[in-house]
């Protein structure tokens, strides 16, 4: 028996709504003065608080394969449906949606979509913009809309789709999507570098110039490593800093790679590099690192690729005892800051770290905290140029600001 | 010796860029009336090409004043229509902002001004072994501009991707005369992503000023192949068996045999005139790996029956290759007075099903019909051969394109996957989508272009006709 009221990021509580169908869905929204949707609660930290009364609308009921013409490489489904579900359909036709999701068994695709979950890979195959094609989606007066379509390339009409993708659930509820799929990687290899801090800047350079092609350049810090490696039940190396570099692709491809890495790095830093024959698990744990540790604040930064080092050493010296790792080729820090950090400690922190971010137009956001601290703590930080669009986007969408109200980005 | 004309809204655009950088005399204005569709056209009243943001700024506020329609426009390469200005008024050629602001090779991006040419910075990028990775076939006169517009494909979107996957930030003019940056260098920024959808809006949100580009590292090598088939089955059988082995190919195009006889007159390059149809399969990445991946490939090939595979053995034989590619439209010309190219898509494996249609729609108006396309992504470029000069040949080469355009709706696919709806197609977005779904496209629109001033009447068949109408630009400018 499922609970009829629940308690959304420390908000409630609230009566829960399960429609079992789209026309459900859309009856309840035409009733609605707030919604609060939800799959499998994975992402629920992300955002501010609700502070307006209304329903949490459980959208698991909505889990259906619609189509899935294998030979296409498409795949349509309701959004309700977990990412491991949807690993289960596509493996045995040999394809994946490349997109690293912790919490697998419980986060679903409208939730991974809403809030636009990325890992490890997106070095090397991007991110959930890139694989949405379609998305229908419910609009404010409970009606359903799409856009995109079913095939691979399609320009015909605004393509809502990626407005839709990372846009928290403020725009509509989004019940199905058809997703652009990739065949599985015959062969994948993660190569371990340790590394101090005096070094880190020029590795990470040197693979952006290597003659490999990395899926992925993790950047983890001691804490971190411990971490990760912990939970694959591995022993990290004794560094400061470590930097996991994937490969994947044909047999051929792959041991060429990691033969070549082993040469550059050697030649340029004399390091020993570990070439890793359980990257499996440790795949797994770099993805599930996102939702690991009973942390006071997790922080995501968004720089320049080549601010990456400097920024992980920063938030290394300013929040000791915290775990950092960065997408070292993309320029995205996530970092857990240990429990006994003080809500103090941590507005001072994020407001010299935001200042020093917005001077190379990136940013830092809280991506989730203990309740209480959200309402003193700007987990968005300063709304960004478009802000006025973005208002008059939302305001065009949701006139009445019954989804998801003021959770997004300057309280949209 | 062509004539200025003197309105007041000649005087004030010639006051915002100088004499020097308008048109507006008739036979200047000629040249602006269409773009690559040609079947309807409409000269603008007058001609502006700004150099700077400030100067676009300029323009959009005039015409907000005087209450005149503006649309901008690239090279002009674009297949539907989306030039074209509807109502008149002014016309913002940006072909004249052509720098490349900035190139950061660290963090892979590049900030360009939206007239530079698609292959200016694909050779500006060459040395240090970068590309720009959308290539549409017209990349040598194409825009980045008017990619972005149109979130242009190629033929290697397949494994990279069209326009939109490689556009990070926009410096967008609206159609009031405020700058707003979106997105740019740094991924992840918080909040909507207005970039993805102002990317293949077509020109109607507004003024692209500035552009944030992905630069991607060149493959290391290729492996190049061209299999020949008896059958168009056979060969789209081997893309889907190519793809289902788990290989990505860099690209996979294919010929019929009408438009190999027009290549291969232009150049030379030994196609076989008695193939069903060829596939030029290219891989590319590492140089380790390829020559696993192009035997798998040439083994499916020969599973379905390919007569031969050939390999290009030398980087010349590979772009002479690509050449006589990129080239078949022009290649086309050889066969017809004029042709008609049209760009649908369906799912990969309804390829065969379609191009069925195809041929019987060629028997059924008479006419002939070439096939050169995109195959690895089921986006065909059906061309239609005629004579413009017969009205009777003009009536069936549109109703033999509206008849495959709708049989792509029916196999589950799409009208455009790279053109843009423009005007040419407008008339098809209501059979594509629900009356809901264009009318949360028109409110996006209205949160960017809510008097329907900036490219009017494109895209959407009935947004803002009303307003549009009763604005008549036209006299409004004389």
């Amino acid at each position: 028996m499922s609970a009829t009221t629940c308690v959304l990021d420390g908000f409630g509580p609230l009566d829960v709504a399960r429609p079992g169908s789209v026309n459900e869905l859309g009856d309840l929204i035409r009733a609605a003065t707030a919604l609060y949707p939800f799959g499998g609660k994975t992402q629920m930290g992300l955002g501010n608080a609700p502070t307006r009364p209304g329903v949490a609308v459980d959208l698991r009921g909505l889990a259906e394969v619609i189509d899935f013409p294998a030979r296409d490489m498409t795949i349509t489904v309701e959004a309700g449906m977990t990412l491991e579900r949807l690993r289960g359909i596509l493996e045995p036709e040999n394809l994946r949606l490349p997109i690293d999701v912790p919490e697998s068994t419980r986060a679903t695709l409208g939730g991974v979509l809403a809030a636009n979950v990325s890992g490890a890979r997106r070095y090397g195959y991007g991110t959930l913009r890139d694989y949405v094609i379609g998305i229908s989606a419910l609009n404010d007066e409970g009606n359903v809309f799409k856009a995109g379509g079913r095939v691979v390339k399609n320009v015909a009409g605004y393509d809502l789709c990626k407005l839709l993708v990372g846009s928290l659930g403020t725009l509509g509820i989004i019940t199905q999507v058809t997703l652009k799929l990739r065949p599985l990687a015959e062969q994948q290899a993660l190569i371990c570098l340790p590394s101090d801090a005096a070094q880190l800047e020029a590795i990470l350079t040197s693979l952006s110039d290597s003659r490999t092609r990395p899926v992925c350049i993790e950047v983890l810090n001691r804490s971190a490593a411990n971490c990760v490696f912990g939970q694959a039940a591995l022993k990290a190396p004794a560094a400061p800093w470590i930097v996991l570099v994937g490969y994947e692709g044909n047999g051929d491809a792959v041991s060429w790679q990691v033969q070549q890495l082993v040469k550059e790095v050697g030649a340029h830093f004399g390091l020993q590099a570990r070439i890793d024959f359980t990257t499996h698990s440790l795949c797994c744990a770099l993805t599930e690192y996102a939702s690991t540790a009973a942390c006071a604040l997790t922080f995501r930064a968004s720089l320049p690729p080549s601010r990456t080092a400097a920024f992980c050493l920063q938030a290394d010296r300013d929040a000791p005892q915290s775990a950092v790792r960065a997408h070292g080729g993309n320029g995205i820090v996530h970092g857990h800051w240990p429990g006994d950090l003080t809500k103090e400690q941590a507005a001072s922190i994020l407001t010299t770290w935001r200042e020093r971010a917005a001077q190379v137009r990136g940013s830092v956001i809280v991506q989730r905290c203990a309740h209480p601290w959200k309402q003193s703590l700007d987990v968005w930080g300063p709304p960004t140029n478009d802000i006025r669009l973005m208002r008059e986007v939302k305001a065009k969408f949701d006139p009445r600001s019954i989804f998801n109200p003021g959770r997004f980005v300057d309280g949209i | 010796m062509t004539t200025a004309v003197a309105t007041p809204l000649a005087e004030r655009m010639r006051a915002v860029v100088g004499p020097a950088n308008v048109l507006s005399s008739p036979s200047d204005l000629l040249v602006y009336e269409c773009d690559g569709f040609t079947i309807e056209k409409n000269q603008p009243d007058i001609v502006v090409f700004p150099t700077s943001t400030e100067q676009i700024v300029a323009i959009v506020k005039a015409c907000h004043e005087l209450g005149v329609p503006f649309v901008p426009r690239g090279a002009g390469t674009s297949l539907a229509g989306g030039c074209l200005p509807i109502g008149g008024g002014v016309m913002i050629a940006l072909t004249r902002m052509k720098r490349i602001l900035e190139v950061n090779y660290r963090d892979r991006y590049a900030i360009i001004e939206p007239g530079v040419v698609n292959l200016w910075l694909t050779n500006h990028l060459k040395p240090r072994g970068y590309h720009f990775a959308p290539d549409p076939s017209s990349q040598g006169a194409c825009t980045i501009g008017g990619n972005v517009a149109t979130n242009s494909g190629g033929p290697h979107t397949l494994k990279y991707g069209v326009t939109v996957n490689h556009v990070l930030g926009v410096e967008l003019v609206l159609p009031d005369g405020q700058v707003v940056p979106t997105g740019g260098p740094v991924e992840d920024m918080p909040g909507y992503d207005l970039t993805g959808v102002i990317v293949g809006s077509e020109g109607t949100f507004g003024v692209a000023s500035k552009v944030w580009v992905r630069i991607t590292r060149n493959p290391e090598a290729y492996r190049t192949l061209l299999g020949v088939f008896e059958t168009v089955d056979d060969a789209t059988n081997t893309i889907s068996d190519i793809i289902g082995a788990g290989i990505i190919p860099g690209a996979l195009e294919m010929l019929d045999s009408l438009i190999l006889q027009a290549v291969e007159a232009a150049f030379h390059f030994g196609f076989p005139l008695d193939a069903g149809a060829v596939l030029i399969m290219e891989v590319d990445g590492l140089d380790a790996g390829l020559d696993q991946d192009a035997e798998r490939i040439i083994e499916i090939a020969k599973k379905n029956h390919a007569r031969e595979v050939r390999k290009a053995n030398t980087e010349a034989e590979r772009l002479l290759l690509w050449k006589s590619r990129k080239q078949a439209f022009g290649a086309v010309g050889r066969l017809a007075p004029s042709y008609c190219t049209q760009d649908g898509v369906v799912p990969r494996t309804k390829l065969p099903a379609v191009l069925k249609f195809i041929q019987h729609v060629g028997v059924k108006y008479a006419l002939k019909i070439a096939n050169v396309f995109h195959a690895g992504d089921g986006n065909i470029h059906p061309i239609l051969l005629f004579d413009e000069r017969d009205p009777d040949q003009v009536k069936r080469v549109l109703s033999a394109s509206n008849e495959i355009l709708d049989e792509c709706i029916r196999l589950g696919g799409s009208v455009t996957g790279e053109h843009g709806i423009g005007v040419e197609k407008i008339d098809f977005m209501p059979k594509l989508f629900a009356p809901d779904d264009l009318a949360m496209m028109l409110r996006l629109r209205n949160a960017f272009n809510p008097d329907g001033r900036c490219s009017p009447r494109k895209m959407l068949p009935t947004a803002g006709a009303c307003i549009e109408q009763s604005k008549a630009g036209r006299h409004a400018a004389m």
